[in-house]
């Protein structure tokens, strides 16, 4: 059975290229110009996976509707974003209704399958259970390669799947100093030097919220960050 | 806004409206001196009149004396009247006379007939003014007047000098037939006496004088009160004038303090608008300046928010069609394409990138400045990070030679590191972009009192004149004279702008010169420190020990 993947996009030429590109990876794909539309058809079945535009024709914001509606239908049906919106706002936004992830227009194609392909794999681990576990320990940290989720002194900590890459990337080699351009290439992800900036803020607020004593990235100034063993 | 500042050259000196009021409120000084030449022309009236009522006083006596021809022959031939029982002339002229005047007669011979009345008036003859207002003001005013005013004076000498007798010029025009006047000092120079002289003709002959003097006192007097009534009324009207002026250029001024603070205010050290400017309700011309400075600030605050979405939209509008090229061409190489046109997708795809990093860049300036609006500041080593940065710089550029020069001490600021650090990136961007091949770029961090300069310098072109001061406005660029081409990068001109934000988030400025040995140029950073901490700060390496 071939995974259904639904993209809701406005702009045909863009929607019609992912759609090949998917397709031609052997997924099962429906394209929507629009939201209600979309919702008409979410609510008869859902797909196995969305990709979501923020703007969609007319709806300034329809993509954020689209996916507060998706998420009321699923918990953990996978939503990725993929807009030509760059802004942080719009991000923490879409992050904060539910997405998996956040990605921007130039993306290239080979990113965005390893995303999709990361996310269904996730989801074959959480709907499998006694699944072998791939669990990565560094000191208080407790990585899940195969569910894709932290736990940080045995309290959860919500990454997108961006943000676990990076993680991941940087506790791979404790100590290292990981360039920005390293951290994207392990997040398949191509953005500018800032974008990698917010990555790492967000991620530090993240385990702040869980540990407020919690500082083990480092910044090293013209160079990178690092995962400080503790 | 530094710039902006800096490049309008302020009075130094302030002349304010109030000053300016008081100026314009000496204007009344015209009062009193106007009011001075009418006293000046009260006087000559006064002093003419009584010419004229001494003349007549004169007439009446010789016309009297000319009906009696005989008293003057008679007193002629006497040497000397007995001086107990008044002779009929001196009868005569006592019943003409005025008070406070003297009459004297004599004959051809000069020799003095009669000699009546005294000059001296009463010395107490200025009552003080009525009313305890007019008391005050008089007793406050006093000084001035003495100072001001010359006081009749009554203990002048008041004897018949023997020139006059013998030689007064009024005498001798009287002799010869004509009535005149003139005045004279008395001996002692204390007063002014009036004489008229008037002959008196016995047929077709003049045999003798009569001469009316009074002192000019009662005139001065009558002036001098003038004067005081109206050194009193100007001096009352003049600050009544000036007070309520002084009132209404303060209130003015208060108004007009208030309508430029909160000018100065409705911007920011950004240069952005911000919102809260209260349009004044009053009628009049100040009230109509500051709406239309809230009517202003709102258009220029509506197209600052234009700009900064134009930016935005710009890039989004262009994103689309770009990504629709790129994930064209992502497909495009999925299919099968004669080996001779994968060239072309390979430069498709090229420029496609070029593209993608001018609209990163055409959004990095608002994005900046949106994250400047919620960064977080946090007290750092400046030297850490600049040392960081120059040895990551050295790794990723190995074309070029970085030297770094850094103070021994920590040099702490208050901001934040990650855009210092992104500020730094857009120096030695900048200083690659102009830099000689194998020369070093110099990288110097320095503590100048209260601030640290965070310089970085190459040896290339100099800076153009025209150019020193908007090299840090946004989209103004070099990029035609740079010889660098180690990237194959768009340019727009941002990289110097960004610079000039963080520095203003920092409370500092950027600045540019052409270096002074001539063969290159020097951007720099100056920041100010942060205050000196009670207690010495724990580095952060010590507090992931602790």
């Amino acid at each position: 059975m071939s995974r259904r993947i639904a993209i809701v996009e406005d702009d045909p030429a863009i929607r019609e290229n992912v759609a090949d590109a998917l397709r031609r990876q052997g997924y099962e794909v429906q394209t929507y110009p629009d939201r209600p539309q979309a919702l008409a058809a979410f609510k008869t079945r859902l797909p196995d996976l969305a990709i979501v535009d923020i703007g969609l024709g007319a709806e300034v914001d329809g993509g954020f509707t689209l996916v507060r509606e998706l998420r009321a239908l699923s918990e953990t049906l996978p939503i990725i974003f993929l807009t030509a919106r760059d802004s942080d706002f719009d991000l923490v936004a879409g992050l904060r209704l539910g997405a998996d992830d956040y990605l921007t227009k130039d993306v290239s194609m080979p990113h965005l399958l390893a995303r999709i392909a990361a996310l269904f794999r996730r989801v074959d681990v959480l709907s499998t259970p006694g699944h072998a576990e791939d669990i990565v320990v560094r000191g208080h940290l407790e990585l899940d390669l195969k569910r894709m989720t932290a736990r940080w002194r045995d309290k959860p900590v919500e990454l997108t799947l961006t943000e676990f890459w990076m993680v991941n990337a940087l506790v791979k080699y404790p100590g290292h100093v990981k360039s920005r351009d390293q951290l994207m290439s392990e997040a398949n992800l191509v953005v500018d030097d800032s974008t990698v900036t917010s990555h790492i803020k967000r991620i530090r607020k993240k385990f702040l919220a869980v540990d407020p004593d919690f500082d083990a990235i480092d910044t090293v100034y013209g160079m990178g960050y690092r995962w400080m063993a503790s | 806004m530094d710039g902006i500042l800096t490049g309008m050259r302020w009075p130094r000196f302030k002349f304010s409206i109030r000053a300016k009021l008081l100026l314009v409120s000496l204007v009344l000084l015209a009062i009193p001196l106007l009011g001075y030449s009418f006293v000046r022309e009260m006087e000559n009236v006064l002093r003419a009149g009584q010419e004229q009522v001494l003349l007549a006083t004169a007439r009446a006596v010789a016309t009297t004396l000319h009906d009696r021809p005989a008293l003057l022959e008679r007193r002629a031939g006497e040497t000397s009247a007995s001086p107990s029982e008044p002779s009929e002339i001196e009868q005569i002229v006592k019943s003409l006379q005025r008070s406070n005047s003297r009459i004297w007669v004599i004959d051809r011979q000069h020799r003095l007939l009669a000699l009546e009345g005294g000059l001296r008036r009463d010395e107490n003859e200025e009552a003080p003014p009525q009313g305890w207002w007019a008391r005050v003001l008089h007793t406050l005013l006093r000084p001035l007047y003495t100072l001001l005013l010359e006081r009749p004076r009554e203990d002048f000498d008041d004897t018949l000098p023997e020139e006059v007798l013998s030689g007064g010029k009024e005498v001798y025009s009287a002799l010869a037939g004509v009535p005149t006047s003139r005045w004279r000092q008395t001996a002692d120079r204390r007063a002014v006496i009036l004489a008229a002289a008037h002959p008196i003709w016995v047929g077709d002959e003049v045999v003798g004088a009569v001469v009316v003097e009074e002192t000019t006192n009662a005139v001065l007097s009558l002036r001098n009160r003038a004067f005081e009534q109206l050194i009193a009324t100007t001096l009352a009207a003049f600050l009544l004038g000036a007070g309520t002026l002084f009132v209404f250029a303060n209130h003015l001024s208060r108004r007009l303090q208030r309508l430029r603070d909160e000018t100065e205010r409705a911007i920011d050290a950004q240069g952005r608008v911000m919102h809260g400017f209260q349009a004044a309700r009053d009628r009049d011309e100040i009230g109509d300046l500051s709406r239309s400075f809230a009517a202003m600030l709102e258009r220029l605050a509506d197209y600052t928010a234009y700009l900064e979405r134009m930016a935005d939209r710009l890039s989004h509008e262009l994103r689309t069609p770009v990504a629709v090229v790129s994930s064209s061409l992502e497909n495009l190489k999925s299919e099968t394409v004669p080996e001779g046109a994968r060239v072309y997708i390979t430069r498709a795809e090229e420029g496609v990138r070029r593209l993608n990093i001018i609209l990163t860049r055409i959004t990095e300036a608002t994005r900046l400045e949106q994250m400047l609006r919620h960064a977080e500041r946090e007290r750092f080593d400046l030297g850490r990070v600049v040392s960081g940065c120059v040895a990551g710089y050295a790794g990723a550029f190995p074309a070029f030679r970085f030297e770094l020069r850094l103070p021994e001490r920590r040099i702490e600021i208050e901001g934040s590191p990650d855009l210092i650090a992104q500020a730094l990136d857009k120096l030695v961007e900048n200083a690659m972009d102009f830099s000689e091949p194998d020369r070093p770029i110099d990288v110097s961090l320095t503590v100048e009192g209260n601030e640290a300069r965070l310089a970085v310098s190459n040896e290339g072109p100099e800076l153009p004149e025209a150019m020193q001061g908007r090299l840090f406005e946004s989209m103004v660029s070099m990029r035609g004279e740079a010889r660098g081409s180690h990237r194959n990068t768009p340019h727009l001109g941002l990289g110097l702008f960004i610079v000039r934000l963080i520095a203003e988030f920092h409370h500092g400025r950027a600045l540019a010169r052409n270096r002074p040995d001539g063969k290159g140029v020097v951007v720099q950073m100056v920041l100010p420190l942060a205050a000196p901490e009670p207690r010495p700060a724990r580095s952060e390496s010590e507090l992931r020990n602790a």
